[in-house]
């Protein structure tokens, strides 16, 4: 019979997350923002966790539910800063994935930074072993390599990366810059489809993660603050315009959450490529209600950077354009929908 | 631990719930609603499924193994779902304790559990019970009830009405909720079992209704109805403080999220019948924009019932792990029966013209699945008791 509750390890991983958020991101989050980046201090300190994506989605690790765990702590704390935390933390989901020990290597080494580009249109083009193409922005200011997943293949480069720094909607702390590839040499290509799709689900599932986080970061400061803010004589959230929002943000990260952990949950049992796409699908639709509206609660305060409130509807947004977007999670969705049984099983 | 694996016990049980609903269920269900008036409570099906056992899927006591988990509120909603997909109006149709269950087996005297379950045993004829709170003027608003009760030597006497009655005309007995003073609000609410053909139990009448016309959802009025005091639900004892109301908000707490995804298996319905329509009338690989269009819709569709079913999952998960879930299954209960209208009013757009012609399946959806943001608390309601715990909103 199906069962919602955490295991002794889960909740484990996710204190320690969640303290590490608490203790060495909050206090900084206004820092790693204005500075576009983290002490390589502090990513060396995450590394030694054991909480990153090699470490917890390698074969016999902890899995992809305890990872969305992590990610959602740190997302509720700082997702720029989660990226930045695990720089090579997309890429590598093919790296385990395809079992490719190349791209292992390639993502593997301490602090390679290796983004991730979804390029479901194939905008990026080969010839001779080259690679050509631009892309306006990956949340990153440098980088190792450049890992690019089309349709049924993905190919990596390690030299020629041309970056031109950008300012990013949200996510500073990881960076942001616009990345240009002119006949760079291909340093390794998986070519199964199937590993490259399921590396794309884990990856859907990985930015859902932490939309949830940010979602749930905005959720409770609004609640926070219309428990404290009155107007009208009694406190704003009991005015019932805004109590009935506040329940529909809780209900939207549950929903969202719900989602990830669903397609966690059949991710750590292989496969799931339509779970992770649903959950991406949802928990961006989801955290794209709840950011703009946790500032709509702060009234005019939500608009200024005095309270993080402005700052979580920026990162959804962001992150809602990773891994390919929403729309592409929604057609990858789409695609197979017809064949698709949602019954009880 | 987390997984979404029923099993293979609960399958078993589904599987016979689904070869319950093709064979019956959904052929009955469909000619009701042609026929407009509710399957009647001597029509053979009904001693049919009562002597195979098969009761309503909710309020029913579960036998629990020593030491072993709850898992009564988990099968709940699986069948719950499952029945509703086939016809949700059938679903209530169905012989048993209903709604009447909950509050007799939560509040009941082990003697009055006794005496009102007897008729259940019987096998040689179906058997309904029926719950009355609802009335003319008090819906969401349970603590405004008029129906009043006087104690009157050993008894009570009971005068009122009550309204949208599921089942309340073939009911062995109903649990009418009544105040002894209005003035006490909640504290003065009394929940009794009026039996059937008790002296003053009066007008049962048949309403009519947009949707989900299988059940019968009755009327009735109590004029100078007097009930044994031995049928006061609980004793007074029950009734210290403020037991009365949470009896009543207890019942609904049990089957909130059974009701909530009861608008999931109605949407699961209409997604099935777009989808196979889809395939029938269009080609959905070819690239066409109204195409695109629809496998879209059957997308969004897809997706909000499966996550709709998670927030009704978790909601009996935690009823089972006896934890509170007050939250999480108002929570559902809002959430679901906004999907599910959604999904059967994008089903009528896939299928087009003939989406709103009879013939097709999706516009009794549509029409149905209406009644569940209403029913059990409207989804306004649902927000209200998620709010006063929540943010504390003032009663």
């Amino acid at each position: 019979m199906f069962e919602i509750g955490l295991s002794e390890e889960q909740r484990l991983i996710q204190d320690t997350a969640r303290r590490f958020a608490a203790e060495r991101l909050a206090p900084r989050c206004r820092e790693h923002e204005r500075r576009r980046g983290l002490d390589e201090g502090l990513i060396e300190e995450f590394a030694r966790l054991g909480l990153s994506t090699r470490d917890l989605g390698a074969p016999g690790g902890p899995g992809a539910l305890a990872h969305a765990l992590v990610l959602e702590e740190l997302g509720a704390t700082d997702a720029g800063a989660a990226l930045a935390l695990d720089p090579a933390g997309l890429a590598a989901h093919l790296a385990i994935e395809s079992g490719s020990e190349m791209l292992a290597r390639a993502v593997g080494g301490a602090g390679r930074r290796v983004a991730a580009v979804v390029d479901a249109a194939e905008r990026f083009t080969t010839g001779g072993r080259r690679v050509s193409g631009t892309t306006d922005w990956v949340p990153a200011d440098r980088l190792d390599a450049v890992l690019i997943l089309q349709p049924r293949r993905a190919l990596w480069v390690s030299e020629r990366i041309d970056l031109e720094p950008v300012r990013p909607c949200g996510l500073e702390a990881a960076g942001a810059s616009a990345l240009r590839l002119s006949a760079a040499p291909v340093a390794g290509r998986v070519d199964d489809p199937e590993a490259v799709a399921r590396a794309l689900g884990r990856i859907r599932l990985h930015v859902a993660a932490l939309l949830v986080g940010v979602a749930r970061a905005a959720r409770d400061y609004a609640t926070r603050y219309a428990m404290e803010r009155t107007a009208f004589g009694r406190p704003i959230a009991h005015h019932q315009a805004l109590a009935f929002l506040l329940t529909d943000l809780t209900t939207a990260v549950d929903a969202a959450r719900l989602a990830v952990w669903r397609a966690a949950s059949a991710a750590d049992r292989g496969g799931a490529a339509w779970e992770c796409a649903c959950a991406f699908a949802e928990a961006a639709e989801q955290a794209l209600f709840v950011g703009p509206n946790a500032v709509q609660v702060l009234g005019g305060h939500g608009f200024m950077k005095d309270h993080p409130v402005e700052k979580y509807m920026r990162d959804v947004r962001t992150l809602a354009q990773l891994a390919g977007g929403r729309d592409e999670a929604e057609l990858a969705v789409a695609e197979r929908v017809v064949d698709r049984e949602i019954g009880l099983r | 631990m987390i997984t979404f694996e029923i099993g293979a016990e609960a399958g078993a049980q589904l599987e016979r719930a689904r070869e319950l609903g093709r064979r019956y269920l959904r052929p009955l269900g469909i000619e009701a609603d042609r026929k407009r008036e509710p399957v009647p409570p001597e029509h053979p099906f009904f001693l049919l499924a009562w002597q195979q056992g098969i009761g309503q899927p909710i309020g029913v006591e579960e036998p629990r193994a020593a030491g072993g988990p709850r898992t009564a509120a988990r099968r709940g909603v699986l069948l719950a779902e499952e029945m509703s997909y086939w016809d949700r109006g059938m679903s209530v149709a169905l012989p048993g304790l209903g709604l009447g269950g909950p509050p007799l087996l939560s509040m009941g005297t082990p003697e009055q559990k006794e005496r009102f379950l007897a008729p259940f045993r019987d096998t040689t004829r179906p058997h309904w019970a029926a719950f009355g709170m609802t009335e003319p003027g008090a819906g969401s608003d349970v603590a405004g009830i008029q129906t009043s009760a006087v104690r009157d030597g050993d008894a009570w006497i009971l005068n009122g009405a009550k309204t949208f009655i599921s089942n309340s005309m073939r009911a062995e007995w109903i649990v009418v909720w009544a105040t002894i003073d209005k003035s006490l609000g909640r504290a003065g609410h009394r929940a009794f079992i009026v039996e059937r053909g008790t002296p003053g139990l009066e007008d049962l009448r048949y309403e009519h209704k947009m949707g989900l016309i299988a059940y019968e959802s009755s009327s009735f009025t109590l004029r100078d109805c007097r009930v044994p005091a031995l049928h006061l639900l609980g004793g007074e004892a029950h009734y210290a403080g403020r037991a009365g109301f949470k009896g009543a908000m207890k019942s609904f707490n049990a089957t909130r999220p059974a009701i909530a995804v009861m608008a999931i298996g109605i949407a699961r319905a209409a997604y099935d019948a777009a989808r196979d329509f889809a395939r029938q009338h269009y080609r959905l690989d070819r690239p066409i924009p109204r195409y695109q269009r629809y496998r879209e819709k059957l997308a969004r569709m897809a997706r909000k019932i499966e996550v709709g079913r998670l927030l009704c999952w978790r909601a009996a998960w935690l009823a089972d792990a006896e934890q509170p879930n007050e939250v999480e299954a108002s929570m559902a209960k809002a959430f679901c029966p906004q999907i599910a209208q959604e999904a059967t009013s994008l089903a009528v757009e896939i299928l087009g013209d003939a989406g709103v012609a009879s013939e097709h399946y999706v516009e009794k959806l549509y029409r149905d699945v209406k009644a569940m943001d209403i029913v059990e608390g409207t989804g306004q309601i649902q927000r209200i008791v998620m709010a006063r715990r929540l943010v504390g909103l003032p009663h």
